[in-house]
């Protein structure tokens, strides 16, 4: 919002600097900033006055003109603009002005008439769009004198009011504010009414049927009026704050606004069927047409003003075409009424119109005395300028006024709160800026009645807000020694969270961010088979579900990186994935996961070993060692569901799927071009949470030595590595305590060609004991008879 | 165990060790167990006087066998020592290490642990709640009533079924406070989500952490140490910080704080935009209809409660102009941190 410095001068002196105003302003809670706004003109840009206008002779759309711009002998311009006339006064550039960084007025033959200067439109000022035309401007300006001196910038607030404040959206309110920080006296100009029209009961009539939308309205009339632009003196009020003067009536009624706070209607009378205004709640579908030419269909939430027949306005929100004030008008009805907030803000969110009067209703008004005023302020202003006679007294609708809330405040609950001693004096000292009226006192507490144009206090704690912003909140000194209550719980989940993060950026994966929100097919591929919850009102058709899973926004990104050439993309990320439910109270189970995505080289580019891609074995080497970091025995299967996958497993603990683990299909990204294959992991990573448990005791460190022995099969090359494995780890006997598979030898032309060797190396241990080879003789005696007899296996 | 099996067994252990050493000082300390004053062999030629007359002078010779034996193989050892030590003068150590992958922590989740820590530091546990929402724990229970302007403050994603996305982590403390006597001293961090065009200064989703602490004799001056210790803990000894009035609907009084800019330390700057403040979290003293919607004893308990947006205190600290940067994953990004 935008107040100017000027305006508030009527109501309060100001006499310190603005940026420490602005401070000041600031801390107390209206956030601003000081700004200059207005309207400078090129200097060499001077009044002139049009003393002949002549026919071009060789182009009639041109004319040429001769001009007395106040320098002695008159110049000629060559002027395109269809409304230039003798005796006009004018706007004229004169030669080396510079009207824009590109562009300086230069003496110039046009048609060969030599043109020493040129009259301006206001677009070439940066006045307006409007190239229709020059400008006229009225015989009051000076011949010769630059035009700039006819516009004033001025310096303004431009301040963030919070949603609390609807009392601060107005001068007055800033006004009071000043008041409150620097104790000055906050003026309000008296408002002489004279009524001298007819009773009012006569010609206009009022019923509200909705008084729990519009507790208040008061109505005025004022006859005979002459619609005419405003003077300069409210033009350049109206304009300093940035809004556009668009004639007397509609000026003044802005003015009150912008003065007061409290937003007003005028109606031409004459338009309004039975000279009656009904305030009530819409049909159903019923059907109105605002002021910015949108034709509606109502909902029975919207509260409207209409006459005898049909709607007006949507009550406190905007007019209708209908019953506008045009240069037509000659008598009008202002309304000045309260409407219920809750009712105001659905009203506006439904038709989506927010305009300065729905911004202050819906933030609450004040129905008492700012209303009257406002009213009262209106009318008078009304006749002064645009003359009219107001109509005696005042129709006022209120059967149930709304009383001021009285409330006490006492002064050990100030320190109880703020930790500091305010003394009574300085309390009631702020009150009464803010009009606050003190209507009871002893020596612990005050007893205040707020004014009605503060609907935010409501409690004692409001008061002392109140006595801590006006006295500067920044001067509370902060606790030295702090208190800390001690928590019975201790959180084990974020560091959990933080080793997972640092375990596998420690293998090489970049930690990704990436957004909730997902387009619905997105949702739909899901590793998870989850089904996606909506978003009733996305941003757009590719971000209206939540995702299911963590794999595809991870593709996601894989793909924006390809798109830029990126290469070595390792990825991961934790965070919530979201399964619809519709068992749950908001309709969606939140599962804590982590996503892995690798497409990289293992190594890349390097002089020792030949270059291999990160591939499946790669991420299952990752998954191994995580997974044995947190102490978890697991197991894979193979899911055969997806067609995407050349191979997908299911991760297994405890008989519960825990994760993914696969690698695409090499053509499925066809278009990115990858120079390695895509494998990926999920984990569900609340489920490892829940079931971690860190190591309670050490285990002795092996005190004898172990006994290697090293087996090398030829099996079928169909058969299966992990069978093997699962094999030997389960007859290997009491002794065993590690196996590697050390070697996979294919060559056809040294084995049969459906056959492969598989080379393993088994370590035999005793904590009791030095092993000898009798110990595990009868072991791998068995061992070999097994995978010989059960697996086709021979011995190399 | 006749005396040749003992001899048998004492080179088989020999040949082991011998084979275990790696280098010369290992090789040192297995001479010393062979062949030194109180090695092995040196036991057996004190016990050679325990031995019958007449093989005496047998296992005297045999022991000498057994020494010399010893000693050549070590000295073998030596040798090929020597020249593995040649050997590897020849090699190029110039040449790179094996490729090792940098991988890295994105800043904003670097960020939150770290203020998580110092908050861990001064007491706080940590909570957590969900990123869908009801609208009582979103808005009501936090003294947003339906209609009210306040809600506009924060515009909502609403999903099937009369749920919605978050839209800051306050409510964590109702659903924390709702389950949880008083005191009640945590931090919440977490996702949260906003209906707003996404551009450079404003993402559809961004992170929070929120402080609650709720106990007897809390005070507006007790939020003011806490702080002010979080921030010289986070931006360094020397940061000012300033408290200016504003509103939220969950807290009363409410404030703003601001801390000098840790860029050009408050004399002006792009980042500051030239005020030598920068605005990085909202707080105030918990508002009693809060409380009361948890059914706390408004009398006896009163409490403070703060939050922060992650992205722009991380902006701000790594010169980022456009919040989208952080989300869009670009990995010669990534790899800066």
């Amino acid at each position: 919002m935008i107040v100017s410095i000027d305006w508030l001068k009527e109501y309060i002196d100001i006499d310190m600097p603005l940026e420490d105003l602005a401070e000041k302003l600031t801390i107390a809670g209206l956030e601003c900033v000081v700004k200059e706004t207005g309207k400078s003109i090129p200097k060499g840009v001077v009044i002139g006055h049009v003393l002949e206008k002549k026919r071009h002779p060789s182009a009639d759309k041109l004319s040429v003109c001769t001009i007395d711009i106040g320098i002695g002998n008159p110049v000629t311009i060559v002027c395109g603009a269809p409304n230039v006339e003798a005796g006009q006064r004018v706007p004229v550039a004169t030669v080396g002005t510079q009207l824009t960084p590109d562009f300086t007025v230069k003496k110039a033959k046009l048609r060969g008439v030599e043109s020493h200067g040129m009259i301006c439109a206001e677009d070439e000022l940066g006045l307006g769009d409007d190239h229709a035309g020059i400008i006229v401007l009225s015989d009051d300006h000076e011949i010769g004198k630059s035009y700039d001196d006819y516009f004033s910038s001025s310096l303004v607030l431009d301040i963030d009011v919070t949603a609390n404040r609807p009392d601060a959206m107005c001068h007055w309110g800033v006004a009071r504010e000043i008041s409150a920080i620097t104790e000055k006296p906050f003026k309000k100009a008296s408002v002489k009414l004279i009524e001298d029209g007819p009773e009012i009961d006569s010609i206009a009539k009022v019923q509200v049927n909705a008084l729990d939308g519009c507790p208040r309205y008061t109505a005025r009339v004022i006859q005979g009026i002459r619609i005419a632009p405003s003077p300069a003196w409210l033009k350049n009020r109206i304009e300093s704050i940035g809004l556009r003067s668009i004639n007397n009536v509609v000026d003044a009624s802005n003015y009150v606004l912008m003065e007061t706070g409290h937003p007003l209607h005028t109606f031409d009378l004459d338009k309004l069927k039975g000279h009656e205004i009904k305030v009530r709640f819409a049909q159903k579908g019923e059907k109105f047409e605002t002021l910015d030419h949108k034709k509606r269909e109502l909902s029975s939430d919207m509260l409207l003003i209409c006459d005898k027949e049909t709607p007006l306005a949507l009550a406190g929100i905007m007019g209708g075409i209908k019953s506008e004030v045009n240069d037509n008008t000659v008598n009008i009805l202002i309304e000045s009424a309260y409407f219920t907030p809750a009712v105001i803000r659905k009203g506006s969110k439904l038709e989506q119109i927010s305009t300065d009067a729905s911004k202050r209703f819906e933030r609450g008004t004040d129905p008492n005395e700012t209303l009257v005023y406002a009213q009262n302020r209106l009318a008078a202003l009304i006749v002064e300028l645009a003359g009219g006679s107001i109509a005696k007294g005042m129709i006022d609708i209120y059967p149930e006024p709304l009383e001021a809330k009285i409330i006490s405040l006492r002064y050990d609950y100030v320190k109880r709160v703020t930790g500091i001693d305010i003394s009574p004096e300085n309390c009631k000292s702020i009150f009464s800026h803010l009009e606050f009226t003190i209507i009871a006192e002893d020596t612990d507490s005050v007893t205040v009645e707020v004014p009605t144009f503060r609907p935010d206090i409501e409690r004692e704690i409001d008061l002392v807000e109140e006595v801590l912003r006006v006295n500067n909140i920044d001067k509370i000194p902060s606790m030295k020694k702090l208190t800390m209550s001690v928590a019975e719980e201790c959180d084990k989940f974020h560091p959990f969270l933080t080793d997972i993060r640092n375990f596998f950026a420690g293998h090489g994966m970049h930690e990704t961010v990436n957004n909730s929100l997902v387009s619905k097919n997105t949702g739909d591929a899901g590793i998870w088979g989850y089904t996606p919850l909506n978003v009733l009102n996305p941003l757009s058709k590719e971000m209206d579900v939540l995702r299911t899973d963590m794999i595809q926004p991870l593709l996601a990104t894989l793909r924006n990186n390809a798109l830029k050439k990126r290469t070595n993309i390792r990825l991961f990320e934790l965070a919530n994935v979201i399964e619809k439910n519709d068992h749950v109270d908001t309709h969606a189970v939140e599962h804590f996961n982590l996503g892995v995505l690798c497409c990289s080289p293992l190594w890349g580019l390097n002089w020792a070993e030949e270059d291999k891609p990160a591939d499946l074995f790669y991420m299952k080497g990752i998954l191994d060692h995580f997974l044995g970091n947190l102490n978890f025995n697991y197991k894979l299967k193979e899911n055969t569901n997806r067609d995407e996958f050349e191979i997908l497993y299911d991760i297994v603990i405890r008989k519960s799927l825990v994760g993914k683990i696969g690698k695409y299909v090499d053509g499925y990204f066809e278009k990115l071009q990858l120079q390695y294959p895509v494998v990926v992991m999920e984990l569900q990573i609340s489920k490892l949470f829940n079931w971690y448990n860190p190591r309670q005791q050490y285990i002795p460190t092996p005190q004898f030595p172990s006994i290697f022995r090293d087996i090398s099969l030829v099996m079928d090359k169909k058969s299966k590595a992990v069978t093997i494995l699962n094999e030997i780890n389960q007859h290997g006997g009491k002794y065993l305590v590690d196996l590697v598979l050390y070697d996979v030898y294919i060559d056809d032309t040294k084995l049969d060609k459906n056959k492969k060797a598989l080379s393993f190396r088994l370590e035999f241990r005793s904590e009791t004991k030095t092993l000898k080879d009798e110990d595990i003789d009868n072991v791998m005696n068995k061992l070999f008879e097994r995978l010989i007899n059960q697996y086709g296996a021979q011995l190399r | 165990m006749t005396i040749h099996e003992t001899i048998k067994e004492v080179q088989e252990q020999f040949k082991d060790v011998l084979k275990n050493a790696r280098d010369p000082l290992m090789l040192e300390e297995v001479k010393n167990t062979f062949l030194g004053r109180k090695g092995k062999i040196a036991g057996f030629f004190s016990m050679i006087g325990e031995i019958p007359p007449d093989t005496r002078k047998e296992v005297g010779k045999m022991l000498n066998e057994l020494k010399r034996s010893l000693n050549e193989q070590l000295e073998l050892r030596y040798a090929e020592f020597q020249s593995e030590k040649k050997q590897r003068e020849q090699v190029d150590y110039t040449l790179p290490g094996y490729v090792v992958h940098k991988g890295s922590r994105h800043p904003l989740t670097q960020a939150v642990d770290d203020m998580l820590s110092i908050f861990k530091r001064l007491g706080f546990d940590i909570a957590y709640g969900p990123e869908v929402e009801t609208d009582w724990f979103n808005f009501e229970s936090l003294n947003f009533p339906p209609n009210h302007p306040a809600r506009d403050m924060q515009d909502t994603f609403y999903t099937e079924g009369g749920g919605l996305l978050r839209t800051h982590t306050s409510p964590v403390q109702t659903r924390y406070m709702a389950t949880h006597e008083p005191p009640v001293r945590i931090v919440a961090p977490g996702r949260v989500y906003r209906n707003e065009a996404i551009s450079a200064r404003s993402y559809c989703l961004f992170h929070q952490i929120e402080g609650l602490y709720i106990d007897t004799d809390i005070s507006f001056a007790d939020l003011k140490g806490t702080i002010e210790l979080f921030c010289r803990m986070y931006y360094g000894k020397d940061v000012k910080i300033k408290f200016r009035t504003s509103y939220f609907p969950f807290t009363e009084p409410s404030a703003e704080i601001d801390v000098s800019c840790f860029l050009c330390k408050g004399k002006g700057c792009r980042v500051c935009k030239n005020t030598g403040w920068l605005e990085i979290m909202g707080c105030g003293m918990v508002d009693s209809n809060v409380l009361k919607a948890v059914n706390y004893d408004t009398e006896k308990y009163t409490g403070y409660a703060f939050g922060l947006g992650v992205e722009r205190m991380v902006m701000m600290r790594l010169g980022i102009n456009d919040i989208r940067i952080l989300f869009e994953n670009d990995v010669e990004f990534l790899r800066q941190f």
